[in-house]
């Protein structure tokens, strides 16, 4: 772990997720379309989450080994549920929307 | 085993940190959030799930005090950093910058979960219950209490261990490495916030 890392660095980060928690919470008064408004909260948290990870829990400053293990697990997780499970909640939906 | 084993074994790993770099204890409490991690995305993406099956889901807006949202959390940002700053202070050797900041930590807990608990009371006192609410699908409130009180239940239980290491490193018994440790934990606790704030209170 990098050790020396400024009080500094972390108190920005701080000013940086409050920032971010602010947009997030404005965008309700935005008349974004859904999509667009999914995109931007979606955008906002993965920032905030890379910066708590990456920043806070020191991520940025481990080998590049265990960063690979964890992230990749993380996102083909990720993804794995993303993909697997929302089109087949859509097509529930629709199911039922429009028994045979 | 095999001498010719145990000599690729030594060149390969030579044992100590390698090949993560960091001690097994370290190594061991990030295999422990990644499993935690994948209890909270089940979690989540099973809400997903039978929120698109559902069709239908109240305007959050509506449901949920924002504010008070909001407020929370500002406190668990805010105690992620003071844990930071913590465990900064922990490896430059700062014992007293320590503990102080572990009790912020700590103490921005306990106000997280008491405005969890009113949170909880308020929206009880409006109706809902695990298996039902006055909004809409009863799954609605049966993720809320699920994921909120798996979430709660992980900051009390830091809440716990911050405060019995401050008390440990005032008494001399705590390492940095122990404050790091418990600091990845609280962290994560923070991170899942994040997840759940968007997925749940805003999207």
């Amino acid at each position: 772990m990098e050790e020396t890392i400024s009080y500094r660095v972390y108190w920005m980060i701080w000013v940086v997720l409050l920032v971010l928690t602010l947009i997030m919470i404005g965008i309700e008064s935005l008349s974004l379309s859904t999509g667009m408004g999914i995109l931007v909260l979606s955008t906002a948290m993965m920032i905030k989450a890379t910066l708590i990870t990456g920043w806070f829990m020191h991520l940025k400053y481990e080998t590049r080994f265990i960063m690979l293990t964890l992230v990749l697990a993380t996102l083909l997780t990720a993804a794995f549920l993303v993909f697997l499970l929302i089109p087949d909640g859509i097509a529930a939906h629709r199911m039922m929307e429009y028994p045979r | 085993m095999s001498q010719a084993y145990m000599t690729s074994s030594t060149i390969s790993w030579e044992g100590g940190v390698s090949p993560f770099g960091m001690s097994w204890q370290k190594l061991m409490m990030w295999v422990f959030l990644v499993t935690d991690a994948l209890l909270f995305a089940g979690f989540l993406a099973s809400y997903l799930f039978i929120r698109l099956a559902s069709g239908t889901w109240p305007d959050q807006g509506d449901v949920f005090n924002m504010p008070l949202i909001g407020l929370m959390t500002f406190i668990l940002i805010t105690s992620s950093a003071t844990m930071a700053t913590a465990v900064g202070a922990a490896h430059r050797g700062d014992l007293k910058t320590a503990i102080r900041f572990v009790s912020y930590t700590a103490l921005g807990g306990v106000l997280f979960l008491g405005l969890q608990a009113t949170e909880w009371t308020q929206l009880i006192h409006e109706g809902a219950r695990l298996s039902s609410n006055p909004w809409g699908p009863s799954a609605f409130s049966s993720f809320f209490f699920m994921i909120t009180g798996f979430h709660g239940t992980h900051v009390l239980i830091g809440v716990g261990i911050l405060i019995t290491t401050a008390l440990r490193a005032r008494a001399g018994k705590a390492t940095s490495e122990g404050v790091e440790l418990v600091g990845l934990y609280w962290h994560f606790v923070d991170l899942i916030w994040v997840f759940i704030f968007t997925t749940f209170y805003l999207i």
